[in-house]
């Protein structure tokens, strides 16, 4: 770290108009919490602390003093305090598995003092402090293989206890992290391979076999075409896969009277042309060929084990919700209840919703878990397109003032923890509305700043802030 | 190629692009989610009418309603309470509660629900007084009947039938409609409109508040009242008088076709179909093998007997075979070949008046004979055919189309039935029976009531109906005003009724020992034979002579001679009517105590 006098806040240098956006966001949070909460007026006034729009409202004020507590600690804090802070949040996180508290089925709540807390929420901004400490440091470098599985360990460390606490949802939100990882320069292959597991995943389930093959054979040939060009190689290549599977397909049944697949015969035809492909990349010297049949292996390999652990690894309820996600079962009184309810909420809402405290379907508890999860419904409800698009342009926009904010910073430590916050943010705001729209599968996590909840607001609060003291920190020199 | 930076961005324009979209359609796109919406959230409360009530011809009830209320339960919301104290005020015993709470507690903890139908008012306000927290009572109207009166006649309301639901989209499962009588007649009438009340509910079905304030709700418009035709001290005599006996009685005001009295027997107390014990009230009935859910008024049908003598008298007048005048011996019966109707000894020959007067079947053998032969026709199915059109045209073998939908058309015979039944081998004295009133022919007491209006009116008739005002309308159905004819001219009917006059104020006549003096009553009886044991005993006539005022017919099963029961009956009818009252008791007595066996329905039970 470079030596300089930071200890006095300079005003000047915060971005406010990223803290008016958060401030925003935390108020309209309120305001539909209060529209879920309250009861007509029966309970006492706005800061009743047994509702959950008073205890909202505490918690609030507890983010204004720790943010301005933040904003008055020296940044070199935060680098100092990285590693050990991780490795008190990874410990806290193991005692959580022994000493929490089950709800829902996860062990993921200590309670101190009657109030519930979530290590995981906190473990992000640890875990995000620390990558960008490992990841910042001189002497890194993305292509170093030693140097990437350290990153990648920091960020898989963290989800591996947090799914030990059968807490997938909040595991997920982990991955966010990989985002500042590639734009750090890491090999982009790694991430392609991720997104093509995802891809594979959910093509897996829709699409049949045959057409799953066919489409791995395009992708990877149109990739390498993209890659080297000679388009007529590629074109006279999948003719001849083509013809192949037409000749086995019906040679099998002319000749030897049994029925072969059109699946099987397409394998076979494109398992036997790999030493062909071999060949062509060798007589060209076109190393990044073996890459591309490196993917179409990965994903025969893949696609196998999707299938195997579906059928033999995952709980039923489990295959259930992984289907109704795919759109292939419609079970709309049991796991797809939730979901259907939430469309309708949103759906109901029309162009300007139905007014505030208006909202029949979020008032009469016709979706579950209103105030958290499913806040984005009393949104889409009670103020209708027009309020869910100024709520989600809010969000759009703080994410993206948060990115511009990490590529002005010099220093890679400050870069790599802003990306990894406004990663954060964009997984859970893309997977909870989209969730509540029935675009995602149900995963209980929170929409940041907005849903009913201490420990979410907190450590998006602690997150937000230290980004805006590292951002307002560059701007000294 | 773009910096990785500019990739991200990209994403995330991507990322919110998508969400945007997605938003835009299930929000402003498809109208799916708000109807979904709404059958979440908005309850229709139907708020059922009271029925119209029913009153007779001089303004006294006949159906009212009676207001009732439902004990609901929300289990959820009961406290211990004092459970004996709450069984004497409905009447059950403890079993029953608790099996009524178990029935609430599995519909729904949360969700009131009937726990016990139609409780009176006195135990809606002890229990209002004791206050058990978790009940309450909900308020509607149930059919009253304030005297025991023409079960059959007003009918019955019960639960809506599924092919009710799709004739009338008025209907919903849960609703009542009348299903017999007049309450099914008027059942557009009487049933008022029903209102609405949309509440908005929770998740869990509780009403949370109105929807809109009110603003789309309606209140129900009660049914419109219906004053009837009857005369309920009239029809309370005649079923007193029925009483025991299986039959019916019909009376009607000639000059407007208004029905005073139908009563059929044997009838039932209408306050059993209404009512917690409707199911099983309404089983016993059912099976009972005299049938007491049968109006016999209109669906029964019977050989008219003696009393279709007239028809054939006023047949051959228009027909021009026959004279007032014109005599024919008799000699105890009428033989022709193998053939023998036998008759009564009487005085011999006999004209057109003494022939009714005593009922001569030689005589109107020999009539109906002359009419099917008639020479003008070219064989006897052309005179038969002739004769059918103006039988026909007195409404029997057709429904009269009074306001009774379940009346029937009881039987006219015709060519084609007979050509059917003898191969077309048939001639006069095959159907020599019609003569009177028997072989295939067979009529309605309503029919018959009717036929006496026409003679009573000298030529015609008004369609028999039930309903003298609807009372938010100036007029009943217009096919009641009309004045129907039959084809027999008015100047035939006098000598017809003239031996009427005789058979019942004249001492060779059948009737003549119910005569009454002053009340100059022109009369029929009827001894039908059939199949199924002893003789129905029938009698119609209408009074007085001029300007008559009541038309009567009686059809009592098996009871043997005309002048025996029915015609007692009907005198009795007619002497309450025209004075107001009854000083016969003597008579009353006597029919109500002249026992009838039934051994054709009683012994069918097993």
């Amino acid at each position: 770290m470079p030596t300089r006098d930071n200890n006095s806040l300079n005003i000047g240098q915060i971005d406010w108009s990223s803290v008016l956006i958060y401030a925003t966001l935390v108020v309209l949070g309120w305001v539909n919490i209060y529209s879920v909460a309250h009861d007509g007026g029966t309970t006492g006034g706005i800061l009743d602390f047994g509702t959950r729009y008073g205890k909202q409202a505490v918690w609030i004020g507890i983010c204004v003093f720790t943010a301005a507590a933040i904003l008055l600690i020296d940044d070199k804090y935060y680098h100092i305090f990285a590693y050990p802070a991780y490795w008190a949040a990874i410990a806290l996180l193991i005692a959580v598995i022994f000493l929490g508290t089950e709800i829902k089925g996860a062990r993921a709540w200590i309670f101190i003092g009657g109030q519930g807390v979530q290590p995981a929420e906190f473990a992000k901004i640890t875990t995000a402090l620390a990558l960008a400490r490992y990841v910042g440091r001189h002497g890194f470098s993305p292509r170093r293989m030693r140097d990437v599985a350290m990153a990648f360990a920091i960020i898989i460390l963290p989800i591996l206890v947090i799914v030990l606490q059968r807490d997938a949802g909040s595991a997920i939100v982990y991955a966010a992290l990989l985002v500042p990882l590639y734009r750090e320069g890491v090999n982009g292959w790694i991430f392609v391979l991720i997104i093509a597991a995802v891809l594979l995943f959910i093509f897996e389930f829709l699409l049949t076999p045959f057409a799953l093959l066919a489409l791995v054979v395009a992708v990877c040939v149109a990739g390498e075409g993209l890659a080297n060009g000679r388009w007529r190689t590629k074109l006279i290549y999948l003719a001849a896969l083509t013809l192949g599977t037409i000749v086995i397909y019906f040679g099998a049944q002319l000749f030897f009277a049994r029925n072969i697949s059109l699946f099987a015969s397409l394998l076979a035809v494109t398992l036997a042309s790999i030493p062909a492909a071999v060949a062509y990349a060798y007589r060209h010297r076109l190393r990044n060929v073996y890459k591309y049949v490196g993917l179409f292996v990965f994903s025969l390999i893949f696609v196998s084990s999707i299938d195997y652990i579906f059928d033999n690894v995952l709980e039923s309820h489990q295959q259930e919700r992984i289907l109704l996600l795919l759109g292939i079962e419609g079970d709309l009184a049991g796991v797809g209840y939730q979901t259907n309810q939430s469309k309708i909420a949103i759906g109901s809402g029309g162009w300007f919703g139905k007014g505030y405290l208006e909202g029949t379907q979020t008032r009469f508890n016709f979706v579950p878990e209103q105030s958290t999860d499913y806040i984005f419904c009393t949104v889409g409800e009670e103020w209708g397109f027009a309020g869910s698009f100024v709520v989600l342009g809010l969000f759009c926009l703080l994410i993206v003032r948060l990115m511009r904010m990490a590529e002005r910073q010099t220093e890679a430590f400050n870069r790599i923890y802003i990306h990894g916050l406004a990663a954060m943010f964009l997984l859970h705001v893309i997977i909870n509305i989209g969730m509540t729209v029935g675009l995602m599968p149900v995963i209980g996590i929170t929409l940041p700043l907005f849903s009913y909840g201490g420990s979410s607001l907190l450590a998006f609060s602690i997150l937000f802030f230290i980004a805006i003291k590292l951002g307002a920190a560059k701007r000294d020199r | 190629m773009l910096s990785r930076a500019s990739i991200l961005y990209i994403l995330v324009a991507v990322a919110f692009m998508v969400l945007a979209v997605r938003l835009f359609y299930i929000q402003v796109v498809d109208p799916q989610y708000e109807r979904s919406a709404n059958n979440n959230v908005l309850r229709h409360e139907v708020l059922y009418p009271a029925r119209g009530e029913v009153y007779d011809r001089n303004g006294e009830f006949l159906v009212q309603n009676r207001e009732v209320y439902d004990l609901m339960v929300t289990p959820r919301d009961v406290k211990p309470f004092d459970t004996l104290m709450m069984c004497s005020i409905i009447g059950v015993t403890k079993e029953q509660l608790v099996t009524a709470m178990d029935r609430a507690r599995r519909f729904s903890t949360r969700r009131a629900s009937v726990a016990f139908e139609m409780l009176p008012k006195e135990a809606k306000l002890k229990i209002e007084e004791r206050g058990f927290p978790g009940f309450h009572t909900v308020y509607r109207t149930i059919r009253s009947y304030p005297r025991n009166v023409g079960g059959n006649l007003l009918g019955y309301v019960g639960k809506v039938r599924p092919i009710d639901m799709e004739r009338d989209e008025f209907y919903r499962a849960t609703d009542y409609i009348g299903l017999s009588g007049v309450e099914r007649a008027y059942e557009r009438v009487l049933r008022g409109e029903k209102g609405v009340r949309i509440s908005l509910v929770d998740v869990h079905g509780i009403v949370q508040g109105s929807y809109a304030d009110g603003a789309f709700d309606t209140l129900p418009v009660p049914g419109t009242a219906i004053t009837t035709t009857i005369d309920l001290r009239l029809q309370l005599l005649a079923e007193e008088l029925l009483a025991g006996k299986v039959g019916s009685v019909v009376a009607i005001e000639p000059a407007t076709g208004e029905i005073l009295v139908m009563a059929s027997s044997p009838t039932y107390d209408p306050n059993d179909m209404v009512g917690r014990e409707i199911g099983r009230n309404f089983v016993r009935l059912r099976d009972n093998p005299r049938a007491p859910l049968l109006n016999r008024a209109v669906q029964s049908h019977y050989p008219p007997g003696s009393t279709f003598k007239m028809v054939n008298a006023l047949i051959a007048l228009e027909e021009g075979v026959l004279t007032p005048t014109r005599r024919y011996e008799c000699h105890g019966s009428y033989t022709v070949g193998r053939s023998n109707v036998r008759c009564r000894p009487h005085y011999s020959p006999v004209d057109l008046n003494y022939a009714i007067q005593t009922s001569c079947n030689t005589y109107f053998c020999i009539v109906f004979r002359n009419i099917l032969d008639n020479r003008r026709y070219a064989n006897v199915k052309e005179g038969f055919a002739t004769w059918a059109a103006h039988v026909g045209s007195f409404g029997f073998g057709r429904r009269l189309g009074s306001d009774f939908l379940d009346e029937r058309a009881g039987n006219l015979p015709s060519v084609a039935g007979y050509d059917r039944e003898y191969r077309g081998q048939w001639n006069s004295m095959t159907v020599l029976t019609l003569a009177i009133g028997q072989d295939k022919m067979e009529a309605s007491p309503l029919q018959l009531a009717n036929f006496t209006a026409i003679l009573a009116n000298r030529g015609f008739y008004h369609i028999p109906h039930i309903v003298r005002r609807i009372h938010d309308r100036d007029s009943i159905d217009a096919r009641f005003y009309e004045r129907h004819y039959p084809t027999i001219d008015p100047r035939h009917y006098e000598p017809v009724i003239e031996g009427m006059w005789r058979m019942v104020n004249e001492s060779g006549g059948t009737a003549y020992s119910y005569r009454l003096p002053g009340l100059d009553m022109c009369g029929k009886t009827g001894t039908a034979e059939n199949p199924r044991g002893k003789d129905h005993s029938t009698f119609v006539c209408f009074a007085p002579r001029h300007s008559p005022q009541i038309a009567v017919s009686v059809y009592i099963e098996h009871g043997g001679f005309g002048s025996a029961l029915a015609m007692p009956i009907a005198s009795l009818l007619v002497e309450q009517y025209l004075t107001g009252k009854v000083e016969r008791e003597w008579m009353v007595d006597m029919v109500k105590n002249t026992p009838i066996p039934y051994p054709v329905y009683d012994n069918r039970r097993q």
